[in-house]
């Protein structure tokens, strides 16, 4: 088991360091130097206070998406509907906000919308499930079709009701400052939402592991037939865990909106969800790995948008060096798996002789 | 404007029954191609790069069927050799296939001051039929690539279900040990038809560059490539079903396009016809019973020693 570990962290290792030279590689395509590009992008991580907490910043939302996307998949569903989930929470965050401000004190509002959002995310999330349970439907599908859903959504709202008073642009009115959540570190932008984030992590660690119901997910996941013969009633699992996994993605929404932007733009964060699920992968779906592996993919985000404004490289190198690490991360799963054969083998021979 | 109307849902049909079909051999195989999104969009950049360097739409769209080729070998390889999750594999090849673009676009050809294009595939009518009255205009007036699948779509039906390669294709999918035992290869089954799913997922995604709107761009796919991933669950794993399901899906995205260009944002608003292939799939996906799945669907295939 202790070997198990080992070799997985570092084949990790590996994969994001292949992935990273791979990617590098194809800087020499637009006459750059990768060893320069690479140099400003991490160094520029540690120029200013302001720059290295954004690491933070960014890793927030990726934490609950990726959280979102583990739940399900302990159980064996797949929630590739993130995104739409997200923007969901988005949406209710904004319009709560900007409703209860003038209302309500700041500190409540937070925490009704905290609550509003959680449980919008989750009957959002909790539909797949329940179509999923009664008519077996592939969840898969619906949940990818829901975020296009989810999107649409939003424009509407954004293009109307929701709309700013001026009504120039598909964005809402700013959130009075009360109804922020509060800084975590002066002068930066970090805000109390990665405290949220990391306690979230920690929970959803402690539910699946040493709970009797995050037992059942995962017995659910493992072998479904042997765990209805054994009395776990997976369809009420179903619903459940995409209820909390639409609740997780949807706090992505709330942080993003009361801690970072301040106000619901058209088109942002487009890439969270499957960011969320490349960031399970590479952490393979480990709520406490996954904090680590946010961070570096928020890292990767932060000096990526530095490079590209001092360095010249495109933007989209960012999306390039994401998709590497995550192949490279998918190719050390396998050498993994081989080696812990190997060594099941060697150990079997030994008893045998 | 009915004629109009189906006629451009015969036009946006078209990429989706390529993608569909190639989803249907591949995952009567056993393998799901989760990647195909990643492909349609490689497909769509390549097709359109290729033609826009050497102005000749052929070599483009042979550019996108070695687009979607590559990114298909490269999910075959860990899919089927390597026996990875296929889901997992196919969003990570999916996030790669945006940034692969996005930044050769950029190697390629700058920051263009004005936008890229091209003149797209012409319209060729048929001689004769073409001249039949309403059928003419919707399905004898359209591009090379529509007429392709009209031979293309029985030669499919007839390989699946009448030859004894179609057997050994469905045999992979629901026995692959059965398959194994007669002495074919189950993991070169699985691993040719995956990239005959990048030949054609190529094709498809060439078609939204190079087929009608003659440019690219990031997000020309937006989801296309997941629809046709639909359609073949909702035809039920078969040619004739993902023909249904593409006609269904073409008017869906005809209708849309033309009620955003009556602009009729006084009673419907426009984001719900846009969102119309996408509430439809769900609610065919909810609605729809009798499945025939593929009893080995995304599972790798161990051979036992």
């Amino acid at each position: 088991m202790d070997e198990k570990l080992r070799d997985s962290v570092l084949f990790s290792i590996l994969a994001v360091i292949a992935g990273l030279l791979l990617s590098g590689a194809m800087l020499l395509f637009i006459d750059k130097n990768p060893i320069e590009v690479y140099r400003i992008l991490f160094s520029s991580l540690f120029r200013d206070k302001y720059t290295f907490f954004d690491i933070f910043v960014k890793a927030t939302p990726l934490i609950f998406t990726a959280l979102a996307f583990t739940f399900t998949y302990k159980a064996s569903l797949f929630n590739i509907g993130a995104q739409g989930q997200f923007y969901i929470g988005s949406v209710v965050a904004v319009a709560a906000s900007l409703f209860l401000q003038q209302r309500l004190p700041g500190l409540f509002v937070l925490a009704i919308v905290f609550v509003l959002v959680l449980a919008a995310g989750g009957i959002w999330g909790s539909w797949i499930g329940f179509v999923k349970a009664r008519y077996q439907a592939n969840e898969f599908l619906t949940s990818m079709m829901s975020t296009y859903v989810a999107l649409n959504f939003m424009n509407y709202l954004l293009r109307t009701i929701l709309k700013e008073t001026k009504g120039e642009y598909p964005q809402t009115n700013p959130l009075d400052k009360t109804v922020w959540l509060p800084k975590l570190v002066p002068g930066t932008r970090l805000h109390w939402g990665f405290v949220i984030a990391l306690l979230t992590a920690i929970l959803i660690w402690v539910v699946l592991y040493r709970t009797p119901f995050g037992f059942r997910i995962r017995a659910v996941g493992l072998n479904q037939r042997a765990s209805e013969m054994s009395g776990i009633n997976a369809k009420k699992l179903y619903v459940l865990a995409f209820f909390i996994s639409g609740a997780l993605a949807a706090a992505a929404g709330l942080t993003e909106v009361n801690g970072m932007q301040h106000m619901l733009i058209q088109g942002f964060n487009p890439t969270i969800g499957s960011e969320g699920l490349g960031i399970a992968i590479l952490a393979n779906a480990n709520p406490i790995a996954i904090i680590f592996a946010s961070a570096l993919f928020g890292a990767l985000r932060v000096g990526g948008l530095v490079a590209s404004q001092v360095a010249g490289i495109p933007p989209s190198f960012i999306e390039l060096m994401q998709g590497l690490v995550m192949i490279f991360v998918i190719l050390s799963n396998f050498c993994c798996g081989e080696l812990d054969r190997k060594r099941e083998i060697r150990k079997l021979r030994k008893a045998a002789s | 404007m009915i004629v109009g109307l189906l006629s451009r849902a015969v036009l946006m049909s078209t990429p989706l029954l390529y993608g569909s079909i190639a989803e249907v051999y591949a995952e009567r195989s056993g393998m799901m191609v989760t990647a195909i999104e990643g492909i349609f969009l490689i497909g769509a950049w390549a097709g359109f790069t290729g033609s826009y360097l050497t102005g000749s739409l052929l070599i483009g769209l042979i550019w996108a069927i070695l687009g979607g080729l590559l990114l298909s070998a490269l999910y075959g390889w860990i899919t089927v050799f390597l026996r990875q999750h296929q889901v997992v594999t196919g969003t990570a090849l999916n996030i790669l296939a945006v940034g692969i673009c996005a930044f050769f676009q950029r190697v390629i050809f700058g920051v263009p001051t004005t936008p890229l294009t091209i003149k797209p595939l012409p319209q060729l009518a048929v001689p004769l039929l073409a001249d039949i009255p309403w059928i003419g205009t919707i399905l004898f007036r359209q591009n090379i690539l529509t007429y392709a699948l009209y031979l293309l779509l029985p030669v499919s039906i007839f390989i699946l279900y009448r030859t004894s390669l179609g057997l050994t294709i469905r045999s992979t999918g629901e026995n692959p040990e059965a398959v194994d035992v007669a002495g074919i290869s189950v993991v070169k089954v699985r691993f040719l038809t995956v990239l005959l799913a990048g030949i054609m997922g190529g094709i498809a995604g060439s078609f939204y560059s190079i087929g009608y709107l003659g440019m690219f761009a990031d997000n020309i796919i937006g989801g296309r490539g997941w629809i046709a991933f639909a359609i073949c669950f909702l035809g039920n794993w078969n040619p004739k079903g993902a023909l249904i399901g593409t006609v269904v899906f073409g008017l869906a995205e005809a209708l849309a396009i033309y009620m955003q260009s009556l602009g009729g944002q006084s009673f419907f608003p426009n984001e719900l016809f846009i969102a119309l292939p996408y509430l439809l799939t769900i609610i065919l996906t909810i609605s729809r019973r009798s499945y025939n799945v593929p009893a080995k669907l995304g599972e790798p295939y161990v051979k036992e020693n």
